[in-house]
C-alpha cells in the first residue's frame, strides 16, 4: 500500500508512521509525510496512492479544499482531526473513516482495516461525490446519483438530469462508501435501491432491474436473491 | 398652559383710549374733566431734578360695569404719582414732588378701583400728577388697562401661578441634570442642558416677579438687565448644546463668530431691552436651525425634529406675542434638547452593555485558548505519544501544560497583565509547542520594561500565529523576539519571527481570529489610542503593537 499523511504536528506524524509500520508491516509499500498543504496538493496530483491520512487543519488552514481534492481522486481517505465536529461534513464528503484525535493504535487499526477488509459502511451518511470536470472540483449530490457503472479503473455516474460524470474511484470503493443506500447488482453495477421501478427476467434467464427513469441494468446471477430481498 | 394663560384676558376692551397729553407744572385744577388741554404737549423729552408735571389721557368708557362689579385700571407708569378720575383723586402710588427727598415709594405696575358712578358710558379724564427723579428722560405712560377690577388682579396671579409651575419644572430639570453631570463630569450635555433649564427658569421667574414682588420704577432696569443677561445665556448655551449633538466641521470657530455677534448685539442699542433680546432670540434661531440643517444631511438622530421645532419657533415669532413666542417656543426647544439627551442616554447604555457582554466575550476567548480542540487534542495527542515512548520527557510535558495553565488561571479576569507574566506564559507556551511539534524554538527579549502592563493574550495570540504560520529554519528551529521601545509620544512592542515563512495566502485572504482578540483587546483598553502591524520581513514575520500615551 502506498500511504500519505497530511499533518504538521511532528510528533502525532511520527506516531501515525510508527504505528501505520506495525499495523501493516509488509503489505506496506511506501509512507509518506508531508506537512504543507501545498506540497501536499501537488504530491496526490503526481502519485499512485492507495490511502490519504488527513488533517483537517494545517498551519492554520482549512484542510477542506485538500478534503475535495482527495475524494475525488482514486484512493481512500481517512481524516485524523481534533474537531469531532467535522466528522459529519467529512462523511458527507465521502471519507472512508474518521478518526478523533487523541487515539491509539486500535483506533487506528479499525481504521485500516476498512480497507483492509473492504468493509462496507452501513453507518456512514456520504452526502456527495466529489468529480474533477475542467481542472476544477465539483460536488455532485448522491441524491442525483441513479447508476453508477464500473468503466476500468474509473467509474461512470449516471445522474438524475440525465448527465454522466466520470468519478476516479473504482466501483469497489464506491460500494464501501455507498452501500447505505446503493447495491452492487452486478460486477459492473451499483444501483440506488429506491430507484428500481421492478425486476423482470428476459430471455435466457437474465434478470433485468427497470430504473424509474427507464434505464434497464442487468442483475448478476448470484446477486439477484439478495437483491431481490432488500428490494421487497 | 400658555395658551390658556394668555386666552383668559377679556378678548373685547371695554374702553378706547386717547393719546395722553403732557403739561410741566403743578395745578390742582389740572385734574378737571372739562379742562381745555388743546395746548399741552404730546411728548416730553425730559423733566429734570424731580418737578412735578402732568398727564391727561381722555379714555371713553364703551360698556358701562355690572353693578356691584367696579372697574380698576392697571398703570405702567414711571415715576411716583397720584391719579385722579374725572376730577376725583382716586390712588396714589408714592410721593409726587417729594421723591428727592423721601426714600422710593410705590411700585411700577399698580392697580386702582374707579369709583362705579364714574364709569358710566362716554368720554371720561384720566389725569395723573406725577414726578420722576430716577429716569428723568423716560416720560410716558407705556401702559393702560381697564377691565373688571377683581378680574385685573386675579388674571395674572392665575397667569403667575401656572407660570410658576411651568418654571419649576424647568427648575427640577435643572437640578436633576446637574446631578447627572456632577455623577459622571465627562456629560457636558447634561450640563449644558441644565443651564439652560435654569437660566430658563430664570427668565421666566424674572418675568413674571412683577406681580408678585413690587418693583419700585427706580429698580426696573435691574429686572430688564436681569432679563437681558439671562437671555444671552441661553442664546449661547442653546446652540452650544446642538453643536455638541450635532457636531459639524470647525464647530468651535463657528460658535466663537456666533458668540462675536450675540455679544455685538447685546452691546449695541443696550437699553433698548426689547430689541436686544428679540435680536438674540433671533439669531439664537437662525444659528441653531443651521446646525440642525447640518444634522438632517448627516442624518443624525433627532435632528429633524429640532429642524422641524425651529422653523415652528420662527413660524410662530411672526404669528402671535414676542412673550408668547419667546415662552413656548424655548420651552419646545429644551424638550427637543431633553430628547436628544435622552437619544444619547440610550445610546450610552446600549454602549455599556455591550462593552460588558464585549469583555465577557474576551475573557471567554483567553480561556477557550486552552480547551479549544486544536490545541488540546493535539497537546493530548503528542502527550500520550511522550508518555508511551519516553515517560520521563512525558512528565517534563505535563508539568509545562500545568505552568500554562495556572498563568492563564492567574490573568483570565484581567484586562491588563504585567508584561513579566505574559512573557512567562509566551515561554510556557513554547515550551509545550517544542514537544508537539519537535522544533527547537526560542525565545529572546530586548529592552522589557518590567513595570508595564498589557491586555492578556495579546503576546501569546501572536506568539501563537508565529508557530501556525511558520516553518523551521534549516537548522530545525524558529526564533522569536520581543523588543519594546518608549518616548513620550508612545510605547512600541516589536514582535519578530525568524523563520521560514509558510504562504501566506489564506493570512491576507481574511483577517484571522487571533488578530481580532489582539484588536478587541487594545480597543478595550486603550480605546482608539493604539496601532497594530503585521507584515512579513525577509527574516519571518513582523508584528508591532503601538500604545500612544
Amino acid at each position: 500500500m502506498n500511504i500519505l499523511i497530511v499533518e504538521d504536528e511532528s510528533r502525532i506524524a511520527n506516531r501515525i508512521q510508527r504505528m501505520t509500520r506495525a499495523i501493516l508491516g509488509d503489505a506496506l509499500q511506501s509512507l509518506t509525510h508531508i506537512n504543507k498543504l501545498q506540497e501536499a496538493l501537488g504530491f496526490i496530483e503526481n502519485n499512485s496512492l492507495d490511502l490519504v491520512l488527513l488533517d483537517l487543519n494545517l498551519n492554520g488552514d482549512s484542510g477542506f479544499d485538500l478534503l475535495t481534492k482527495a475524494v475525488s481522486e482514486s484512493f481512500h481517505t481517512i481524516i485524523i482531526s481534533a474537531y469531532k465536529n467535522q466528522a459529519i461534513t467529512a462523511f458527507e464528503y465521502g471519507v472512508l473513516d474518521f478518526v478523533p484525535k487523541p487515539f491509539n493504535r486500535n483506533r487506528l487499526e479499525q481504521a485500516f482495516n476498512r480497507i483492509v477488509t473492504k468493509e462496507k459502511m452501513v453507518t456512514n451518511t456520504t452526502k456527495f461525490l466529489a468529480i474533477k470536470k475542467r481542472q476544477k472540483l465539483q460536488l455532485i449530490p448522491i441524491q442525483d446519483v441513479l447508476y453508477i457503472k464500473g468503466a476500468g479503473t474509473y467509474t461512470e455516474l449516471f445522474l438524475t438530469d440525465g448527465r454522466k460524470e466520470l468519478h476516479d474511484k473504482s466501483l469497489e470503493k464506491l460500494e464501501q462508501l455507498l452501500s447505505h443506500a446503493f447495491e452492487r447488482v452486478h460486477k459492473s453495477y451499483l444501483v440506488k435501491i429506491a430507484e428500481i421501478k421492478k425486476i423482470s427476467v428476459a430471455s435466457g434467464s437474465k434478470y433485468i432491474a427497470e430504473l424509474k427513469n427507464g434505464a434497464r441494468i442487468p442483475i448478476g446471477r448470484t446477486k439477484y436473491k439478495d437483491l431481490k430481498a432488500k428490494w421487497l | 398652559m400658555l395658551l390658556v394663560t394668555s386666552c383668559s384676558q377679556n378678548p373685547k376692551p371695554v374702553f378706547n383710549e386717547y393719546r395722553t397729553v403732557f403739561r410741566i407744572g403743578d395745578q390742582p385744577e389740572w385734574a378737571a374733566t372739562d379742562l381745555n388741554d388743546q395746548h399741552w404737549k404730546k411728548r416730553i423729552a425730559l423733566v429734570p431734578d424731580g418737578q412735578v408735571f402732568w398727564s391727561r389721557t381722555k379714555i371713553d368708557i364703551l360698556k358701562a360695569p355690572e353693578a356691584l362689579k367696579p372697574y380698576g385700571f392697571r398703570l405702567e407708569v414711571y415715576g411716583e404719582y397720584e391719579v385722579f378720575w374725572d376730577g376725583v383723586l382716586i390712588g396714589k402710588n408714592g410721593n409726587p414732588g417729594q421723591e428727592a427727598d423721601l426714600p422710593p415709594e410705590g411700585k411700577l405696575w399698580t392697580t386702582f378701583i374707579i369709583p362705579t358712578d364714574l364709569t358710566n358710558t362716554g368720554e371720561h379724564v384720566m389725569a395723573i400728577r406725577l414726578s420722576n427723579y430716577y429716569y428723568p428722560d423716560h416720560i410716558g405712560n407705556y401702559g393702560l388697562k381697564i377691565d373688571d377690577y377683581d378680574d385685573l388682579l386675579t388674571d395674572r396671579l392665575i397667569q403667575n401661578s401656572y407660570m410658576h409651575v411651568f418654571a419649576g419644572a424647568f427648575l427640577i430639570a435643572a437640578i436633576y441634570f446637574l446631578f447627572l453631570f456632577l455623577g459622571n463630569k465627562k456629560e457636558y450635555p447634561a450640563l449644558i442642558f441644565s443651564i439652560s433649564c435654569f437660566l430658563f427658569f430664570g427668565l421666566t421667574m424674572t418675568h413674571f416677579v412683577r406681580t408678585t414682588v413690587p418693583i419700585h420704577y427706580s429698580l426696573h432696569v435691574v429686572r430688564l438687565e436681569v432679563i437681558t443677561g439671562l437671555m444671552f445665556g441661553i442664546s449661547f448655551s442653546i446652540p452650544l448644546y446642538f453643536s455638541m449633538q450635532f457636531p459639524y466641521p470647525k464647530w468651535k470657530l463657528f460658535l466663537g463668530i456666533y458668540t462675536a455677534i450675540l455679544l455685538f448685539i447685546f452691546s449695541i442699542e443696550h437699553h433698548l431691552f426689547d430689541y436686544t433680546i428679540l435680536n438674540m432670540a433671533f439669531s439664537l434661531l437662525v444659528f441653531s436651525l443651521g446646525i440642525a440643517v447640518f444634522g438632517v444631511y448627516k442624518k443624525a438622530k433627532g435632528a429633524f425634529l429640532v429642524f422641524f421645532t425651529l422653523l415652528l419657533c420662527i413660524f410662530m415669532r411672526y404669528s402671535v406675542s414676542f412673550n408668547l413666542s419667546l415662552f413656548t417656543g424655548f420651552s419646545l426647544i429644551l424638550l427637543n434638547m431633553l430628547y436628544l439627551l435622552s437619544l444619547r442616554i440610550k445610546e450610552q447604555r446600549l454602549a455599556y452593555e455591550n462593552s460588558l457582554v464585549q469583555s465577557t466575550r474576551l475573557r471567554l476567548e483567553l480561556l477557550k485558548k486552552n480547551i479549544q480542540p486544536h490545541f488540546l487534542m493535539n497537546t493530548l495527542t503528542s502527550l500520550i505519544d511522550w508518555i508511551e515512548e519516553t515517560p520521563k520527557k512525558g512528565v517534563l510535558f505535563i508539568e509545562a501544560l500545568a505552568k500554562e495553565f495556572d498563568l492563564l488561571n492567574q490573568i483570565e479576569n484581567q484586562t491588563l497583565i504585567s508584561i513579566t507574566q505574559e512573557i512567562a506564559l509566551c515561554r510556557t507556551h513554547l515550551e509545550i509547542m517544542e514537544y508537539r511539534k519537535e522544533v527547537n524554538y526560542s525565545w529572546e527579549e530586548e529592552g522589557i520594561d518590567p513595570g508595564q502592563k498589557v491586555p492578556p493574550g495579546i503576546l501569546h495570540t501572536l506568539l501563537e500565529n508565529g508557530i501556525t504560520h511558520s516553518l523551521p529554519l534549516d537548522d530545525n528551529s524558529i526564533k522569536f523576539k520581543l523588543v519594546y521601545e518608549s518616548n513620550s509620544d508612545y510605547k512600541r512592542y516589536t514582535f519578530l519571527t525568524f523563520a521560514a515563512a509558510v504562504r501566506q495566502e489564506a493570512n491576507t485572504k481574511k483577517e484571522g481570529t487571533g488578530l481580532k482578540y489582539i484588536k478587541a483587546r487594545l480597543t478595550e483598553s486603550y480605546h482608539e489610542q493604539w496601532e497594530l502591524t503585521s507584515e512579513p520581513v525577509n527574516h519571518g514575520w513582523k508584528n508591532t503593537i503601538k500604545i500612544y500615551s
